[in-house]
């Protein structure tokens, strides 16, 4: 039997956009495969990471929309905002949808009934569909290893049913599910399932990252490169949630810089050949959690000690990456150091001191 | 809230399903023009960066330094000479007040303008052909007197408008002050030669040997020309007033350094010179006296410490590299010796802050010094020489008197540069005699085509707070330096202290530019806008467009343009009652401009009965 030369996009990988000590971006695709016109809240997270992936991936994409804030927000009345072939599924059957759209293309291709490239196959599910309820199917079509991209992109709650826990809220994080109280004054008790690193250690064969829309050329760096993997690939997104997180609009980039500045998401990649994590990136700074965390309304009932906990997670989080921590990191991480650190000028003190 | 009663308009309510347009990159998906949910919209507006303000003639650094960033030099090349005639003398004589006012100084160093500056310069000289041409000509005849920085500056603007300039000149060498008063080891004569010979090429005729007031008069130049620019400068040294200043061996600052310039100079120094003065004048002289063989130089001057004498501290590091002695607190009171200098008498002094006769009070009560010196130079500044000029038009400072415009009463006469900005709290620079030349001109030009000039000034947004922008994507990188000849070498020689930027260095110093308030097309709203409704076709500076039918207002693009270029601007003002939504809506027509014009006739309802 004659192989079959399946013909791959390889897309290139984008330059940094800090040459030197110039700031500027590097050229990127001119067409548009996601428009405006969609009816996500101002400054949507999801949304911007949306358009980065869909800009990184080009035109020969297809998009696979479980239902979550980017299935329910954009496509109303039979009208979405894509304009690529973009299907909705189920918010359990993300994966299998997603395998079934690969192994068609596979077979199209077999058959010699497709010409052109292999598309990028690309689901984008919530974290909901994608932590809890898809977990399954997503983890079915990772260890089949079809040749598809799954984007987890983590707003870190239900958001369009009217924010509502998931198992990626993190510990403090206030929803209607888990709201603060007498009885439970931390709001969520549990800290977040670590989802990026259950996929890579259960399926080492795929491409697995990190990612936050802090970081544009590298989120769309990073889509490429799961693309550009033959074989599965998942990618875990950080996108703020305006409503859910309770913040000031204009904040959703900055914020996905300070969550990594915070060590509160690390930002890792998993090799498939050499099976091993790759923790060489490193932010511009290191900032206490509290940084993040005050920028929030979801956290404004936590205590001191609420406070210090998740500094502790974050340090253990630096400690894994391999980063020597400053001694006011360690410091912070005492619910006794941060008695007086109520106000956003002091806790702006100890980021300079870091 | 209930929508119970609410009354929609037919043009509000929704398409059927199944006749909804496809989404297309141009109209977005028009079923849903969620523009109307915005309070705010960004607009891009360029500001003025502090250099570009700053700077004496208002060149546009911001863009020159982004076109080097882009390799374009010649483009470059080609806005600098806009508005300064020699970007290669200024690249190295000029006191850069655009890198006192840059804002990267407060984040770390500031960008090296000059020396950009004069890598520009430097490459326009190497050009065959200028890339500046003659404006078509008027046929009007323009006199100006002088050939320094304003003169040039003057001239070269009105042979770009298209008159025929003549420049009268004193000297037999064209260049004025930037040939007679700045050293050649600052400013090489070839350097300046070669803009003086652009000149040339521009048609300006340059009769040197002529001098108003004893060659041409004031009405040879009202007869034959149809106006003129008086930019004749300060030639007359000051002196200090002190006993015995006649006898030989005293210098003065300017004339010693004039004819150095010149050529023509026949000073044999001593082995210890003495200089009196603490400005820039003073430390050119010290610096070239040991070129002329001075072994001991020391500078003395009345202000208390290095940090309170009007020079510039970069010029005076080097000169103190080069082994010149620094005496504090001491006026000369006279100058002693039997017909040749042979000592100084130096009494302690200090400034009074007295602003009628002098502002120096010597302290009699001490014991005078004696300073043996062979040679003095006293450079403490210059006085215009003005016999020529009728009485009407000279103030009791010494300068020429002009109005707001640079013009003398109601003559077709103005005046630029050093002698109407004495005194007037300006420093004395040559970027500022440049751009009162060039400002000249063009105000000249109105008034002899009979345009009004303007008399109101707009109101321009410097941007000098780096929390307009944003300073996360500003990596801190320190300045390139440029090279310096080593001091024990240089003092000796003619050859030039400071060297150029290679082409490298100068994009690299470019780099560091922020483009304060200034897009630059770095891409950044247009990556981050959560729409995507910011556009472009070409990526450049200035072609973003923001489809108003969609942007939400979330501010993100705002709050993450490095620059601080975009801004938000509210679309409804809660303070007056303005709805601005049809300005936001004007764009396209459609669903907007039909719900604008219902937003229009809001006011004209009655008012709600609750």
């Amino acid at each position: 039997m004659a192989t079959i030369e399946v013909q791959r996009q390889l897309l290139p990988i984008l330059d940094s956009p800090n040459q030197g000590a110039r700031f500027y971006n590097p050229d990127l695709p001119s067409t548009e495969p996601f428009v405006p016109g969609h009816r996500t809240c101002a400054g949507c997270g999801p949304s911007i990471q949306y358009r980065m992936t869909s800009k990184a991936a080009g035109d020969n994409t297809i998009l696979v929309g479980p239902t979550g804030c980017m299935y329910v927000a954009n496509s109303s009345y039979l009208c979405t905002p894509y304009n690529v072939p973009w299907a909705h599924t189920q918010i359990g059957s993300a994966g299998s949808f997603t395998a079934g759209v690969a192994a068609a293309y596979e077979a199209m291709i077999r058959k010699g009934k497709w010409k052109g490239a292999y598309p990028n196959i690309i689901c984008e599910a919530g974290d909901g569909s994608a932590s809890d309820i898809g977990l399954a199917s997503i983890s079915g079509a990772l260890y089949r290893n079809h040749d598809c991209l799954i984007i987890c992109y983590d707003n870190e709650q239900y958001a369009n049913t009217g924010i509502q826990a998931s198992s990626r809220t993190p510990y403090g994080g206030m929803t209607t599910f888990s709201p603060p109280g007498p009885m439970v004054p931390e709001a969520k008790t549990l800290f977040p399932k670590d989802l990026a690193r259950m996929m890579a250690a259960g399926h080492p064969h795929c491409y697995v990252a990190t990612a936050s829309v802090g970081y544009p050329i590298d989120l769309m760096n990073k889509v490429r490169k799961g693309l550009n993997h033959k074989g599965a690939a998942y990618l875990m997104v950080y996108t703020p949630c305006q409503k859910g997180f309770v913040y000031e609009t204009p904040r959703s980039i900055d914020l996905g810089r300070l969550v990594v500045e915070c060590g509160l998401y690390p930002m890792w990649e998993w090799n498939p050949e050499t099976r091993a994590y790759n923790y060489s990136f490193r932010p511009a700074s290191m900032r206490p959690v509290s940084e993040y965390l005050k920028l929030q309304g979801r956290f404004g009932h936590l205590h001191a000690e609420h406070i210090a906990k998740l500094q502790k997670f974050a340090n253990e989080q630096w400690r894994m990456m391999g980063v020597e921590l400053p001694e006011a990191l360690i410091q912070a991480a005492d619910a006794k150091n941060l008695v007086n650190m109520g106000s956003a000028a002091e806790a702006e003190e100890v980021a300079q001191t870091v | 809230m209930s929508t119970k009663g609410t009354r929609i308009p037919d043009w509000l309510t929704v398409p059927f399903a199944g006749i909804t347009p496809a989404p297309s990159q141009e109209k977005g998906q028009d079923l849903f023009p969620t523009g109307n949910w915005r309070a705010i919209r960004p607009v891009y507006r360029d500001k003025l960066p502090p250099c570009n303000n700053a700077c004496g003639t208002n060149e546009k650094i911001q863009g020159y330094l982004d076109l080097v960033k882009r390799g374009k030099y010649l483009d470059a090349y080609a806005l600098i000479k806009e508005d300064m005639p020699f970007p290669s003398v200024t690249g190295r004589v000029c006191y850069h007040p655009c890198e006192q006012a840059c804002n990267r100084g407060k984040y770390d160093e500031a960008i090296s303008i000059r020396a950009v500056e004069r890598f520009l310069g430097d490459l326009g000289q190497a050009l065959a052909r200028d890339v500046v041409k003659a404006g078509k000509p008027n046929g009007k005849k323009v006199a100006v007197v002088g050939s320094g920085p304003a003169g040039h500056s003057a001239a070269y603007q009105l042979a770009r408008l298209g008159y025929q300039v003549t420049i009268l000149e004193k000297s037999p060498k064209a260049g004025g002050l930037n040939r007679g008063g700045i050293p050649d080891w600052v400013l090489p004569a070839h350097v300046l030669d070669r803009e003086i010979e652009r000149l040339v090429e521009l048609g300006i005729t340059i009769k040197p040997n002529v001098e108003v007031g004893k060659d041409v008069t004031w009405d040879d130049l009202k007869k034959n020309y149809d106006a003129c620019v008086l930019a004749v400068g300060l030639t007359e040294p000051n002196s200090v007033r002190a006993e015995g200043e006649n006898k030989d061996g005293v210098l003065y600052g300017l004339p010693f350094l004039r004819d150095i310039g010149m050529g023509t100079s026949k000073v044999k120094l001593g082995a210890r010179v003495a200089v009196i003065g603490g400005g820039n004048t003073a430390i050119d002289c010290a610096r070239e006296a040991l070129r002329q063989g001075a072994v001991e130089v020391t500078m003395i001057t009345v202000e208390a410490n290095p940090e309170e004498m009007p020079a510039s501290p970069e010029d005076l590091h080097d000169m103190l590299e080069e082994g010149v002695d620094l005496l504090h607190g001491r006026a000369m009171t006279a100058v002693l010796g039997n017909g040749k200098v042979e000592a100084l008498q130096l009494h302690s002094a200090r400034f009074s802050g007295a602003i009628n006769a002098s502002p120096i009070t010597v302290d009699r009560e001490v014991p005078a010094e004696r300073f043996a010196v062979d040679n003095v130079i006293v450079a403490v500044g210059q006085r215009a020489s003005l016999g020529w000029l009728p009485d009407e038009f000279k103030t009791e400072r010494g300068t020429i008197q002009i109005d707001r415009f640079g013009r003398l009463g109601d003559t077709n006469f103005f005046a630029a540069g050093d002698v109407v900005q004495l005194g007037s709290g300006q420093p004395l620079m040559v970027v500022n005699a440049v751009g009162d030349g060039k400002r000249v001109a063009f105000n000249l030009d109105k008034i002899l085509r009979g345009e009004p000039l303007q008399t109101r000034t707009i109101p321009v947004d410097v941007i000098f707070d780096l929390n307009r922008m944003n300073m996360t994507y500003f990596p801190h990188f320190p300045r390139v330096q440029q090279d310096l000849l080593p001091p024990t070498t240089r003092r000796k020689t003619q050859d030039e202290v400071i060297q150029a930027f290679s082409e490298q260095q100068a994009v690299e110093e470019a780099s560091r530019c922020f483009s304060c308030g200034t897009c630059n097309a770095c891409d950044n709203c247009y990556l981050v806008c959560p729409e995507p409704c910011i556009v472009r076709d070409v990526r450049s500076n200035g072609l973003y467009k923001i489809l108003v039918d969609y942007c939400k207002g979330c501010r993100v693009c705002i709050e993450e343009c490095p620059t601080g270029c975009l801004e938000g601007v509210p679309e409804l003002d809660f303070d007056t009652g303005v709805v601005r939504m049809d300005t936001a809506f004007a764009i396209s027509p459609g669903l907007h401009g039909r719900q604008a014009e219902e937003l229009r006739n809001l006011g004209n309802r009655p008012a709600k009965n609750i």
